[in-house]
């Protein structure tokens, strides 16, 4: 009778102890209260920061929207391009807002959402350097930051052209800009949306031409294998684009229409 | 476009007290790592000169690796490593961490030939003088071998203070990483620079100059 | 948070003779700077010894900042510093002057301490023996400095090879800065990095024990 009893409160508690073994990231984000946003602040207008150095842009807008959504604290963590996903592998993060292009090669380490927000990659220039198209890069000392899909893009353009010991790589955009400011580099490549910012602060930085290769599409990033989280992200994005906050976020950061998600003839 | 967003900002005084800030976050870092490393070192050194063979084909060879890689590699993987086994620690932490076991295995050589400087006639000699193991090591090793090899310890702890500099890498805003921000915000690179290059002399160059004072003292 | 992370080393193991390339330009770029480090070290050792007020003083400034500033804020320099004076290097360039300045400061240091280690009788005995300066300079004290500081420039060699990692910081493709951009585009950084921290170990290894061999073929006697 004694054994009985004990099987069945041992019964019990694996039952009570199950469902939390097998929580998910849902759920610890949930219990902890608190949802840990690694953004990449070198990115103006989609992240940076403030007069006051605090945190700011779009992807801080949307970190705030889904801890709301899930009714718990928004934690920023500051992150350069490079740190950012390895920010989820080592679990330092839940989710990267960070402007990350969805690259096969990327998603074999992190889990991507369906996309959103797009960009395309443009070159801002020396004013001096007399770029005003692709065509005309060739042979000039171009600059990305390394790690990023331009950067890739890039160097196989590069290797075309047999330039590859034209191009430089730093460590963060800001100094890719400050190299093209300087004159170290004629051009650098970043995304479309920060040629403004960028143009308005350099005298001697003008906007270059938009770069051949395709639309950038970018995702949130969340660990591989918590499909029901990143399952959460994709429906937090629609709910943000139906609600009209995607739209509302992009008119107040970048100034224009926010750009169609979709892609065409893809169903997803 | 809301033009009241801006990004960037010129370099303003409150800038300039963010370099001093950043100097003292050097400063604890290679203190925190330079005086665990040592002690750690002192310890591997004596195990060293203690136990031959065994001690070096194991100790000896694995402090050997973290001489023989570059130290910003280490960092870059160790970093990683604490993170993919689970060990959610901060870019200070495995700075310090990773700082003090490199630490340790340049020490540990150091210690070695101090304790090895000592040679073991003289120990023979204090031991026939009734002086215990502790005693010999406490009163004749240690006095004379830190005198042998404390400029070389000097080295060492100067190399580790300016090699904390590489924990930049790992996001931690010590002076490197402030200064690097400060330049692409600021746009001001040289006298950043010169400023950051000044803290970093300011911190190395008189502890340099007092060891060499000392070794030419010491061996006169 | 448990362990939760598969390694991936194949892919790694896919790349291996890109990294082997990647260690010979490290090698290259590590022994240039050694030529110039060593040429650049003799020239400030002899200045600060004998040369005149001016020009001992930039010795003097040269081997100090080299020693008592990180490496990495040296690059720095030479990549952004002498950018504000409109002076552009490549990446390659930025390295090299970076590690030639670096070493040439160590080594000043190193020379300094042979000349000063072989007594100035032996100067004078070779002199009385007909030789000309240059010939006492050359036969008689610059061997005996050799020999000193041999065992220095050896380690000064590993050390700049250590040291041309930093290249990653300033975007210039040699061992590290190849391994970097591999991790990253798949950022698995730690299967890379264990590679080429390996890679580094056995570069470091032979590099000792050829410079013993030679040691041992030049200074038996």
């Amino acid at each position: 009778m004694k054994l009985l009893k004990l099987a069945a409160a041992a019964a019990i508690a694996s039952t009570l102890a199950a469902p939390a073994a097998f929580a998910d990231k849902l759920d610890d984000v949930i219990n902890n209260g608190v949802l840990r946003c690694a953004v990449v602040l070198d990115f103006p207008p989609i992240g940076y920061r403030d007069a006051n150095n605090e945190p700011a842009g779009f992807d801080v807008e949307y970190c705030n929207d889904m801890a709301a959504a899930l009714d718990v604290d928004a934690e920023v963590i500051p992150v350069t391009w490079a740190e950012r996903l390895p920010a989820i592998v080592t679990n330092r993060a839940d989710v990267v807002f960070g402007g990350t292009s969805d690259s096969l090669e990327r998603a074999k380490t992190v889990g991507f959402s369906i996309p959103y927000a797009i960009y395309f990659a443009q070159a801002v220039v020396g004013k001096d350097s007399g770029i005003t198209s692709f065509e005309d890069m060739k042979g000039k000392r171009v600059a990305a930051a390394v790690g990023t899909v331009p950067e890739q893009e890039w160097l196989k353009i590069a290797a075309e052209w047999g330039e590859e010991n034209l191009y430089q790589g730093y460590q963060s955009e800001n100094e890719v800009f400050l190299a093209v400011a300087q004159g170290k580099a004629d051009a650098g490549i970043t995304t479309n949306t920060a040629v403004k910012p960028i143009t308005d602060q350099y005298e001697t930085v003008v906007a270059g031409p938009r770069m051949p290769w395709t639309t950038d599409y970018t995702s949130v990033a969340g660990p591989r294998k918590d499909v029901t989280w990143l399952n959460y992200i994709n429906l937090f994005i629609t709910h943000q684009v139906r609600s009209g906050r995607y739209e509302e976020l992009w008119q107040k950061y970048v100034g224009d229409t926010a750009p169609e998600l979709r892609i065409p003839g893809v169903l997803y | 476009m809301n033009q009241s967003i801006s990004f960037f900002s010129g370099f303003g005084p409150k800038d300039l007290w963010f370099l001093p800030q950043a100097a003292w976050q050097t400063l604890v870092i290679s203190a925190l790592s330079i005086s665990t490393g040592t002690l750690l070192g002192i310890l591997f050194g004596w195990i060293l000169s203690e136990s031959k063979i065994i001690g070096a084909v194991t100790l000896g060879l694995v402090l050997d690796a973290f001489r023989s890689v570059p130290l910003i590699i280490q960092l870059v993987l160790f970093y990683n490593l604490f993170n993919v086994i689970g060990l959610a620690i901060n870019p200070f932490w495995a700075g310090v961490i990773i700082l003090a076991v490199y630490t340790s295995a340049l020490v540990a050589n150091v210690a070695r030939g101090g304790i090895e400087a000592v040679g073991a006639p003289m120990r023979r000699a204090s031991r026939s003088l009734g002086m215990n193991y502790l005693q010999t090591i406490r009163h004749i090793v240690w006095p004379i071998g830190l005198r042998a090899v404390f400029p070389s310890w000097v080295g060492v702890a100067l190399g580790v203070l300016k090699d904390s500099a590489l924990v930049s890498v790992l996001g931690h805003p010590e002076l490197l990483k402030v200064a690097r921000d400060l330049i692409t915000r600021t746009q001001q690179p040289l006298l950043v620079l010169a400023v950051a290059g000044a803290f970093y002399f300011a911190l190395s160059y008189p502890i340099s100059r007092y060891a060499a004072h000392l070794e030419r003292k010491w061996q006169s | 948070m448990n362990f939760d992370y598969t390694f991936h080393w194949r892919p790694v193991m896919r790349k291996l003779p890109d990294l082997l390339e990647a260690s010979l330009t490290t090698l290259q770029i590590s022994v240039l700077s050694m030529i110039i480090g060593i040429t650049f070290g003799l020239i400030l050792a002899i200045l600060r010894m004998n040369g005149p007020k001016p020009l001992a003083w930039i010795a003097t400034g040269w081997v100090e900042l080299a020693r008592n500033t990180p490496a990495l804020f040296q690059l720095f320099f030479f990549s952004f510093g002498l950018g504000a004076f409109g002076l552009h290097l490549t990446p390659y360039f930025i390295v090299l002057a970076g590690l030639t300045f670096n070493n040439a400061g160590y080594l000043a240091e190193n020379f300094r301490g042979g000349f000063q280690a072989v007594p100035e009788t032996q100067m004078r005995a070779a002199r009385s023996l007909g030789m000309t300066a240059w010939q006492s300079y050359t036969r008689i004290v610059i061997p005996q400095v050799f020999r000193i500081v041999y065992h220095p420039m050896t380690n000064q060699l590993v050390w700049a090879v250590l040291m041309s990692s930093l290249a990653m910081i300033v975007g210039f493709r040699e061992l590290a800065g190849e391994t970097q951009a591999l991790a990253f585009k798949t950022f698995r950084i730690f299967e890379y990095f264990a590679v080429t921290a390996l890679i580094y170990y056995v570069m470091v290894k032979v590099i000792l024990g050829l410079s013993r061999l030679i040691a041992w073929r030049m200074f038996r006697y």
